[in-house]
């Protein structure tokens, strides 16, 4: 809970009101949703009882579906059922072209957008638009099965996703109306479901192949404390790719040339059945509508198996790298984790426990695993738990860089560093009397700009001007506990800053997000309004009992009179309009509250710091 | 306003010794005891105004593990504390002999790459690297104990020289087992 409610072990603070959370695992092929229910995760059903969601969004003229409607419209009507929307999540034009031959569907750009859409019958949509479907049709699933409307989600994303892919899911939950907690990384999610915590702890790999995207992650546990120690993998390879390499192979050997999207699909889904059922037996029927009549054949596992080698290869040398990032050997793993549903390939479990010389773990259903671990999680964060130690420190998966001349990428950030983060370089002019200077912030391990991702760019303007060299420009970037950065710049010798939250060169701008919103919520304005006063008041009570719980415990000791008498009429001004029906006083009071006790708030961290340093002393003194 | 002391040094955040030859374990335990009360994750539910504090702190506790953990690094810092000027890497560039060897392990390195036992030769630099990485870390503290400083910051810059080098090894590792 809040700064405000920093408790000792063993001292419960305020009881409150249980807090309904929920983890989403936002897929690229299924999405899932799970909640902690009497102390146990489990994933929520449909009313047909499935529980994955198939990631795919159908628009028609008479409006979206979202799921398995979807898919069944998807053999008919390709072009206008958006799947694996993931693999676009923050990306920009040109990644989209490359993806082209992989995704069939048509892109179009606006002037005053750098987002690309996808065109469909019910209109041009984004990826971010896209994926907040599919998170509002989980949450409604968990508002039912719950009872109420969330109080926050997690949400996982690949520990591999960059800062412009971490936003987009952002966006999306926001876009959804959701009260997103935390983005957490899909591998620490996993080991937290098998409940690794309460382990004796131990170094952990868990690898994850899904349906997009492959990660590599180590993870090193400690008394409830897991450290994300390196992340790797590769953000486009996947089951998808397995049905591809098979798909091509049906492609030569059916001796085709002309194929259209329909074809293509049709080809695609007998690949992934084939692929499907391989998992148990040794040979698989292929079968799919051809012209007028059917084309069948089919394929043995090991003729399967040398298709997709090279492809499980891949994650393998990603897994040693990961390794090394971690100064560790092969044999220091302790327990390697299996998620994904590509896990349940044959060859890629005995591949994976070979390398690693060790059984890896397979009892929870390698779909679920991440939503699982995701519930806990939220369960922590919404306070529920609060005896919990559980806490997840991450790593940053990729470097983060500045444009430096010559278009050489220079690292401010190296990737692997742990986050929370800040780092500070400094520049300079290189021209006599130059005044502005742009800022070009990159995402990547490679030494040119042209190979990194561009997040975004900005310029400081209107310091003065000085000779060539004599400029002080303070590059400072800083990375919160999501992986998601700020950036500033200021000229030391003038003062003269400019800052900016990064919005990738390839996300939404704010003001997109909000037209959304207001699109998406037009005929509903009562509803936004009772929602955001609803917010307010909860956000209030929040803030109160916080408060209340923190001058129990350390109000006397770090406050004199007329400072907790001024926090206090604050305090009371704030409880007196709770059932104001206005949002914005709230809003307004609750600000005024935080800012009466910031000193108060402050003094508390010190002495907080103090205290654990206080304690390893006693720890010590016990030994 | 008040915020926690940020003017403590590194070694009195983590509560060790401000020497070279850190307890890597003890580091490592006040890192994650330190974290588990500032970061974010503590502070889900607070106020943007903790948050931010939070996020802050979180930061600075990482940064100062980031410079402890890494021996480059954290020799830098015990000269800055000492007050040592840090002088520029000419003392170093200045010693013949020892751009002699960086050069021929330079050339040992590349020459991997056309070997056939490119990886057994990795091998044998890894080991000249380790046993250089250990001579100059030694080094280093008999002459921060001494109190000579330009002589202790010329070895910084050389230990600097070895990691590079050593980190040149390991990519070319990856790209031979990839091969």
């Amino acid at each position: 809970m809040a700064l405000l409610q920093i408790s000792e072990p063993g001292q419960s603070s305020a009881p409150h009101q249980r807090q309904l959370a929920a983890g989403i695992d936002l897929g690229t092929t299924n999405s899932l949703v799970a909640s902690v229910r009497s102390g146990e995760a489990r994933c929520l059903p449909d009313e047909q009882g499935r529980y994955l969601l198939p990631s795919i969004v159908h628009f028609g003229e008479s409006g979206a579906t979202v799921g398995y409607p979807a898919q069944s419209l998807q053999l008919g009507d390709p072009l206008n059922a958006i799947s694996s929307v993931k693999r676009l999540m923050g990306r920009g034009v040109e990644d989209v072209g490359q993806l082209g031959n992989v995704l069939p569907y048509e892109f179009v750009t606006s002037e005053d957008s750098s987002v690309p859409r996808i065109r469909t019958r019910g209109g041009d949509f984004s990826a971010v638009e896209i994926s907040s479907r599919i998170l509002q049709v989980l949450a409604e699933r968990a508002r039912v099965a719950l009872g109420g409307d969330l109080d926050g989600v997690v949400i996982t994303v690949p520990a591999y996703f960059d800062d412009a892919q971490r936003q987009a899911t952002r966006d999306a939950a926001r876009l959804a109306g959701l009260n997103l907690f935390r983005l957490l990384n899909e591998p620490t999610a996993a080991a937290i479901a098998y409940g690794l915590e309460e382990t004796d702890g131990g170094l952990i790999a868990v690898y994850d192949l899904g349906g997009g995207t492959f990660d590599i992650s180590i993870l090193r546990l400690h008394q409830g404390v897991f450290e994300v120690l390196a992340t790797g993998g590769d953000s486009a390879l996947g089951g998808d790719d397995m049905d591809h390499a098979l798909g091509e192979w049906i492609i030569a050997q059916a001796g085709l040339e002309t194929i259209d999207a329909s074809l293509s699909r049709q080809i695609l889904s007998a690949a992934r059945r084939a692929k499907e059922s391989l998992t148990s037996s040794d040979r698989a029927e292929i079968d799919f509508e051809l012209g007028d009549g059917r084309w069948r054949g089919a394929i043995d596992r090991s003729q399967f198996e040398d298709l997709v080698r090279p492809l499980v290869k891949r994650t393998l040398s990603a897994c040693r790298r990961a390794l090394h990032d971690a100064g560790l050997e092969r044999d220091a793993i302790g327990e390697v984790v299996m998620v994904g549903g590509s896990t349940r390939m044959p060859l890629v479990q005995q591949m994976v426990g070979e390398f690693f010389a060790r059984e890896p773990m397979c009892d929870l259903d390698p779909d679920q695993v991440v939503a699982l671990g995701a519930a806990l999680q939220a369960d922590v964060l919404a306070g529920n738990k609060p005896d919990s130690d559980m806490l997840l420190l991450d790593v940053l998966p990729l470097s983060l860089g500045i444009e430096t001349m010559g278009g050489l990428a220079e690292k401010i950030i190296q990737r692997n560093t742990a986050i929370p983060v800040a780092r500070a370089q400094e520049f300079t002019t290189f021209k006599d009397g130059q005044t502005a200077m742009s800022i070009h912030v990159v995402q990547g391990e490679r030494e040119l700009v042209s190979d990194c991702r561009s997040l975004a760019r900005f310029e400081l303007r209107g310091f003065p001007p000085m000779a060539a060299g004599a400029a002080r420009i303070r590059v400072s970037y800083q990375v919160d506990a999501d992986g998601l950065l700020s950036v500033k710049a200021e000229e030391t010798n003038s003062g003269v800053a400019a800052d900016i939250v990064v919005k990738p060169s390839y996300g939404l701008t704010d003001t997109e997000i909000e037209t959304m919103l207001r699109a998406a919520m037009e005929h509903a304005r009562e509803d936004i309004e009772q929602r955001m006063l609803k917010e307010q008041q909860v956000e209030a009570r929040r803030v109160i009992e916080a408060l209340d719980a923190a001058l129990a415990q350390d109000g006397e000791a770090l406050l004199d009179d007329a400072e907790s008498r001024a926090i206090l009429a604050h305090r009371d001004r704030l409880e007196g309009a709770l059932d104001d029906a206005d949002a914005d006083r709230i809003k307004h009071l609750i600000e005024a509250l935080e800012h009466a006790s910031e000193d108060f708030v402050a003094r508390r961290m010190d002495a907080s710091v103090r205290r654990m340093l206080a304690g390893r002393q006693i720890d010590e003194v016990e030994i | 306003m008040q915020s926690p002391d940020f003017r403590q040094t590194y070694f009195e955040l983590f509560g060790i010794p401000p020497v070279f030859d850190i307890d890597a374990e003890a580091l490592q335990a006040a890192q994650r005891r330190l974290q588990a009360n500032c970061h974010p994750d503590r502070f889900a539910n607070a106020s943007s105004r903790e948050k931010r504090l939070s996020v802050q702190t979180a930061a600075w506790v990482n940064q100062a593990f980031d410079t402890l953990r890494d021996p480059v690094k954290r020799s830098r810092y015990l000269l800055e504390l000492a007050g040592a000027e840090l002088s520029d890497e000419s003392a170093t560039t200045s010693d013949g002999v020892f751009l002699m060897e960086q050069l021929e392990l330079r050339e040992a390195l590349e020459a991997c790459r056309e070997a056939d036992d490119g990886l057994a030769r990795c091998a044998e630099i890894d080991s000249t690297l380790a046993r250089r990485a250990q001579e100059f870390e030694q080094a280093f503290v008999a002459h921060f104990e001494a109190r000579e400083f330009d002589a202790a910051a010329t070895v910084s810059h050389k230990m600097q020289f070895i990691q590079r080098l050593q980190q040149q090894l390991d990519e070319l590792r990856f790209e031979l087992e990839d091969a």
